[in-house]
C-alpha cells in the first residue's frame, strides 16, 4: 500500500513538474494566422477550409469548432489572448456584440460595391444601426418535408386546412400525420407570421400579446394536439426518419441523415394558412462571418484577403452542395449546380416568404419567454390571453432589465 | 508563548490552502459584488460606471411569488433528496457489511459506476433514454406490460420525482463510499455485547451504529447538502433546456434566476441577483448550522 | 435436523435474498449504462428507437472507431492526464496540512475561518465563472493549462480542506500523544501516524478531485480554444449531439471511452478506501 500510495505522489509531482515546465503554450497568432470560430457541421466547415487553404502558405486560417459561441464571445470578445479574429454565425447576434463593442464593421475591409452583388435580404439582416458587421455567405430557412412513403406528391397540403384533414386522417397507431417542435420559438414563429403575429418587431418591441399572435397561438393548438406533446428535436426528427412522422417541418441539417435513413424525401412549398391566405412562413438565418475589433487593426491586410476569397462565387455554389442552403451572392444562381439543386431552390422559394430573425439585442430574452408562453399554452392549457399578457410583460421587464 | 507559535505554525501550513481559496473563490465573489453596483451589461461593455444599488432594486422584483415558489421547492427538494440518500445509502452500506457476504466487492464496485460518468452526460441518457415518452425505455417496458404510456416529464409532480431519481443515481455511489467507510470503522465489540443483550437490527442501527458513524460522515453530508442545494444540471436539463422543455415548471432557485436575470446579458443585474441568491445561501447555511447544534 | 444445520441452511436462504436483492439493484444501477452500451454498438443508427434491445441485433464498433479517428481523443487524454494529476497533486498538497491544523490546532481566527469556508462552500462557482474570468485574464492565465488547474485546485480545495479535517476530527488524539510520549517530532507523527490512519479519507478526496477534473466541462470549455486544449469532458461536450451535429452513438461511445479511465482507478483503489481506520487497529 505504501509503494501504492508513494507510486501516485511522486507520478502526482511529475505531473506538476512536466505542466510547469509545459507551461502556457506559446501564443500561436503570428501576423498571418487567421482563428475563425464556428459551430457548423464538419460538411460545412470542410469546404470553407479547402476555399482558404488556397491563401496558404502566405495566411494560415484555422477553423475552429466552438461551442457555445456565443457566451464564450461575451466572455473573450475583446481579449486579444483568447479571442478569434472571425467568427462564422447566424446574424441575430449582430446586434448583441455590436452593441458591446466587439465587432468591426465588414466595409472596413470589403467594397460597398461588392455587397451589391448580394441579395438584398442577407444585406439587410446583416445590418445593425446602419453598419453591416455580417459577410453573408448563405442562408437557410425551415423547409416542408414529407415521406413519399405515404404522402404522395398529389396529397402534399396545399393549404393548413388540408393539412389538419390529413393529420386526423392518419394520426394513428404510433404514426403521426406531421410533426414539427410545436413549442419551441423558432418553429412557432413560421405560424404567427402567417396571421401577421411576431415575436419581436425590428425595433425591438415584443408582440407576444398582438391580437394576430394570439390568433395565430389559438388556431396552432389544434394541430399540436395531434402531435406527440414532446416536441423536442430529438423526438421529432427520429419520429420523421423512422418512417412515423409522414412529413415534418425541418431543417436542412434533416435532410441528409433523412436520406440516410432511406426515407424519399419530398420538399414542398409551405402549406397556406386558409384564414389569411398566407404560407406558413418561418424565421430565416444568414450565415456568415463577423470580423471582431480586436484583430480588425492588427491583421487588416490578412482579414481583407480572407474576406476576399470568401466573397468569390466559388465558396457560395461549394457551401451550397455541402449544406443544401442557398447561396447569399446573387450570381451563384447563373450556375446549373445550384440552379438545378431542388432543396437549395425550395430553400430559395420559401425565403422568399421567410422573415429574417431580428437581429437586435432584445432578442436574447424572447426565446425563452416565448418558448414558455408556448410551453404553458400547448402543453399545460394555460388560459391563452392570460398568458400571453403575462408573458408580454415579461418580456418588456427583461427587456427593461438589459439595460 | 505557545499559544502564539501554534497560531503562526498553523496559519503558516494553511496558507497555501487559503491562498488558493482566497484567489478563486473569495475574490471573484468580491468582484461580483463590485459588478453588482455597476450598470455593466451589452449597451456599456467597457464604460460602466457606478450605478449604486439601482440593481439591487431591480432585482427585488425577481424576487417575487415565483422566487419564493422556487425557493420552497428547492427546499423541499433538498430534504427530500438528503433523506431518501442517507436512508438509501445507510441501509445498502449495511446490508454490504454482512459478515461472510461473498460479492460485496463486485457489487460495491457496480454501484459506483454511476459516479465515474460525466454528470451531463448521464442525465442526458436518462431524459432520452429513459423518460422520453415515445422511445424511452420505460415506456416502452410499460407498453409491453400492457400499460398506457406516460408522459414523465410533463407534468410537475412527476417530474419531481423523476429528477429526484436522477439525483439519487447520480449522488448515490459517493454517500454509499462514505457510508461503507464509515461503518467499517465502527468497533465491532459494541455489536457483539449488543447481540449478547438480545438488541434487534434496528436498535442496534439507532443505538449504535448512527452515533458512532455521525461523526465521520458529518463533513461529507453537510457537503452534499450544499451540492444538493444548488443543484443546476439535473432540473434543467431534464426538464427546461431551450428547444426540450418538457411542460414541466419545476424551478428551483438556480434555473429561475437563470431565466429570469441571466439571460438579459446583464451582468450589473445578474450579479445583484446572484450575490441576492447567496446571502440566501447564507441563511440557509446558518439555519442547518444551528439546527446541528441543537441536534 | 440438527441446530446447526437448520441455522446453515437459514443463512444460505438470507444469503441468497440478498443476492437477489443486490442483482436487482445493479441492475437498476446500470440500465442507463447499458443502454449507452447498446446504442454505442448498434449497427442502426440511431439512440431512439421504438423497439430498443440491449442487445442489439446487428453489432459494430464503427462508433469507437470514430471516436478514436476523428477526434483527437489521445491528445484530450494526455490534456486531461496533467490537468487531472497536477490538480490532485496540488490540491492534497495544500489540503493536507491545513486539513491537519484546522482539526488539530486550536489558534486565533480558526472558528470564523471555518464557518467562512462553509459558508463559501455554498456559492455556487458558475455564478461567479465571469468574474473568475475577468481576474485571471489579466494575469494571462487564460487558455493556459495553469489558469484551468488553478481554478480546479482553488475550487477543491475548499472541499478537500472540510471533508478531510472532519476525518482528522474521527481520529482520537490520544494516538498522537501516545507517539509524541514516544518521542517523535510533530512531523513525524504526521508522517508516520496520522496520514496512514486518514487514508481512505485522502483517497476518497483525491478521487473526488479527480472525477471533478475529468468531468467537469464548463470552465473547460470557455476558458481553452482550440480543440487542441480541449479535455475529455470538455471535448465529449463538444461532440454532443445537437440538432445540427451530432450523433448519438458516436455520443455514446464516447461517452464510455471517457467513463472507462475513472473505472479502472475505482478497481485498483477501491481495496484502500474503505479499510484504514480498522486496519490501523484505532479502538475508541
Amino acid at each position: 500500500m505504501k509503494r501504492l500510495f508513494a507510486a501516485l505522489l511522486s507520478l502526482c509531482l511529475l505531473a506538476a513538474l512536466l505542466t510547469a515546465c509545459g507551461g502556457p503554450a506559446v501564443d500561436p497568432d503570428g501576423p498571418a494566422t487567421i482563428t475563425i470560430w464556428h459551430d457548423k457541421e464538419d460538411e460545412v466547415a470542410a469546404v470553407l477550409q479547402e476555399e482558404l487553404d488556397q491563401l496558404a502558405p502566405d495566411i494560415q486560417v484555422k477553423l475552429e469548432r466552438k461551442d457555445g459561441l456565443t457566451d464564450s464571445l461575451k466572455m473573450v470578445g475583446n481579449d486579444p489572448k483568447a479571442a478569434p479574429d472571425m467568427y462564422f454565425f447566424a446574424h441575430d447576434k449582430v446586434g448583441v456584440f455590436a452593441e458591446m463593442g466587439i465587432l468591426a464593421p465588414i466595409t472596413d475591409f470589403v467594397d460597398e460595391k461588392t455587397l451589391a452583388g448580394y441579395l438584398p435580404m442577407t444585406i439587410k439582416a446583416a445590418t445593425y444601426k446602419g453598419e453591416v458587421y455580417q459577410l453573408p455567405l448563405y442562408f437557410e430557412t425551415l423547409l416542408y418535408m414529407y415521406n413519399r412513403l405515404y404522402m404522395s406528391d398529389e396529397e402534399v397540403p396545399a393549404t393548413t386546412e388540408e393539412l389538419y384533414a390529413y393529420m386526423e386522417q392518419t394520426t394513428q397507431g404510433g404514426h403521426y400525420g406531421f410533426v414539427e417542435q410545436h413549442s419551441t420559438a423558432y418553429y412557432a414563429a413560421g405560424w404567427l407570421h402567417a396571421f401577421g403575429g411576431y415575436i419581436l418587431d425590428s425595433e425591438g418591441n415584443p408582440g407576444l400579446d398582438d391580437p394576430n399572435t394570439i390568433r395565430a397561438l389559438e388556431y396552432h393548438k389544434k394541430f399540436v394536439s395531434l402531435m406527440p406533446t414532446e416536441g423536442e428535436y430529438a423526438t421529432v426528427n427520429t419520429l420523421f426518419r423512422e418512417g412515423k412522422a409522414h412529413s415534418t417541418i425541418g431543417g436542412p441539417w434533416l435532410v441528409p441523415t433523412a436520406r440516410e435513413a432511406g426515407i424519399d424525401l419530398g420538399i414542398a412549398p409551405m402549406p397556406v394558412v386558409d384564414e389569411t391566405g398566407s404560407p406558413i412562413a418561418p424565421y430565416s438565418g444568414v450565415q456568415g462571418v463577423h470580423v471582431l475589433k480586436v484583430a480588425a487593426e492588427r491583421k487588416h491586410d490578412a482579414i481583407a484577403k480572407v474576406l476576399e476569397v470568401l466573397t468569390g462565387d466559388s465558396v457560395g455554389t461549394a457551401i451550397a452542395a455541402a449544406s443544401g442552403c442557398a447561396p447569399a451572392r446573387e450570381t451563384c444562381y447563373q450556375d446549373p449546380a445550384v440552379a438545378e439543386d431542388e432543396m437549395v431552390m425550395a430553400m430559395y422559394e420559401t425565403a422568399q416568404n421567410a422573415v429574417p430573425m431580428p437581429n437586435v439585442p432584445e432578442m436574447d430574452v424572447m426565446w425563452t419567454v416565448t418558448e414558455n408562453l408556448l410551453v404553458e399554452v400547448n402543453m399545460q392549457g394555460a388560459d391563452l390571453q392570460t398568458s400571453a399578457n403575462a408573458a408580454q410583460q415579461q418580456a418588456l421587464d427583461l427587456i427593461k432589465q438589459m439595460q | 508563548m505557545k499559544q502564539r507559535k501554534e497560531t503562526m505554525y498553523s496559519w503558516l501550513c494553511s496558507a497555501p490552502s487559503l491562498l488558493l481559496i482566497l484567489l478563486i473563490v473569495v475574490f471573484p465573489i468580491l468582484y461580483t459584488a463590485y459588478i453588482s453596483v455597476t450598470n455593466m451589461n451589452v449597451y456599456h461593455w467597457f464604460n460602466f460606471s457606478f450605478v449604486g444599488l439601482e440593481n439591487y432594486r431591480d432585482a427585488l422584483f425577481v424576487f417575487d411569488s415565483g422566487f419564493l415558489a422556487a425557493l420552497g421547492r428547492t427546499v423541499i427538494w433538498t430534504v427530500l433528496n438528503m433523506v431518501l440518500q442517507l436512508v438509501i445509502a445507510f441501509v445498502l452500506a449495511s446490508l454490504l457489511n454482512i459478515r461472510d457476504f461473498r460479492g460485496r466487492k463486485i457489487y460495491k464496485t457496480i454501484l459506483m459506476v454511476p459516479w465515474a460518468i460525466p454528470g451531463y452526460v448521464s442525465i442526458l441518457l436518462w431524459k432520452t433514454g429513459m423518460f422520453n415518452s415515445q422511445f424511452g425505455l420505460l415506456n416502452q417496458w410499460m407498453e409491453r406490460l400492457g400499460l398506457q404510456a406516460v408522459r414523465w416529464l410533463a407534468n410537475d409532480v412527476s417530474a419531481f420525482l423523476c429528477c429526484t431519481v436522477v439525483n439519487l443515481w447520480l449522488a448515490l455511489p459517493f454517500m454509499i463510499m462514505i457510508m461503507d467507510g464509515a461503518l467499517q470503522a465502527v468497533d465491532k465489540s459494541y455489536y457483539e455485547s449488543a447481540i449478547l443483550d438480545g438488541a434487534t437490527w434496528l436498535q442496534r442501527a439507532v443505538h449504535i451504529t448512527i452515533p458512532e458513524i455521525r461523526g465521520i460522515i458529518g463533513p461529507a453530508v453537510l457537503i452534499t447538502l450544499f451540492t444538493t442545494f444548488k443543484q443546476f444540471d439535473v432540473v434543467y436539463l431534464l426538464t427546461q433546456q431551450a428547444g426540450a422543455r418538457t411542460g414541466a415548471n419545476i424551478h428551483t432557485i438556480l434555473t429561475y434566476a437563470h431565466e429570469n436575470a441571466f439571460i438579459t446579458n446583464n451582468y450589473g443585474y445578474s450579479s445583484a441577483v446572484s450575490m441576492i441568491i447567496f446571502a440566501v445561501l447564507i441563511l440557509f447555511s446558518t439555519a442547518v448550522n444551528r439546527r446541528k447544534k441543537e441536534g | 435436523m440438527t441446530m446447526h444445520q437448520r441455522r446453515r441452511t437459514r443463512r444460505a436462504l438470507a444469503h441468497l435474498l440478498l443476492h437477489l436483492l443486490f442483482l436487482a439493484i445493479c441492475f437498476a444501477t446500470l440500465v442507463p449504462i447499458l443502454y449507452a452500451v447498446s446504442v454505442s454498438l448498434n449497427a442502426d443508427n440511431s439512440l431512439l428507437s421504438s423497439n430498443f434491445r440491449f442487445i442489439p441485433e446487428q453489432f459494430t464498433l464503427r462508433n469507437y472507431q470514430a471516436v478514436f479517428t476523428q477526434e483527437p481523443v489521445m491528445l484530450w487524454l494526455v490534456n486531461t492526464l496533467i490537468l487531472a494529476l497536477a490538480t490532485v497533486a496540488i490540491c492534497l498538497a495544500v489540503s493536507v496540512p491545513a486539513a491537519y491544523v484546522f482539526s488539530r490546532m486550536r489558534f486565533k481566527g480558526r472558528r470564523p475561518v471555518l464557518r467562512l469556508l462553509v459558508l463559501l462552500y455554498s456559492f455556487p462557482s458558475v455564478l461567479s465563472m465571469f468574474a473568475i474570468y475577468r481576474l485571471l485574464s489579466p494575469l494571462g492565465f487564460v487558455n493556459t493549462h495553469l489558469g484551468l488547474i488553478l481554478i480546479y485546485t482553488g475550487t477543491m480545495a475548499e472541499f478537500g480542506l472540510l471533508n478531510m479535517k472532519g476525518y482528522f476530527d474521527t481520529i482520537p488524539v490520544e494516538i498522537e500523544e501516545a507517539a509524541s510520549i514516544d518521542g517523535a517530532s510533530r512531523a513525524q507523527i504526521v508522517l508516520r501516524v496520522v496520514l496512514p490512519l486518514a487514508q481512505p479519507s485522502i483517497l476518497v478526496t483525491a478521487v473526488q478531485v479527480l472525477i471533478y477534473v475529468w468531468n467537469e466541462y464548463l470552465f473547460a470549455t470557455t476558458f481553452m480554444t482550440g480543440a487542441e486544449h480541449y479535455t475529455l469532458a470538455a471535448g465529449l461536450y463538444s461532440l454532443q449531439a445537437t440538432e445540427i451535429s451530432g450523433s448519438w452513438p458516436v455520443f455514446a461511445a464516447a461517452s464510455l471511452v471517457v467513463s472507462l479511465p475513472i473505472l479502472v482507478v475505482f478497481f485498483a483503489i477501491q481495496r484502500h478506501m474503505t479499510s484504514g481506520l480498522t486496519a490501523g487497529g484505532v479502538k475508541g
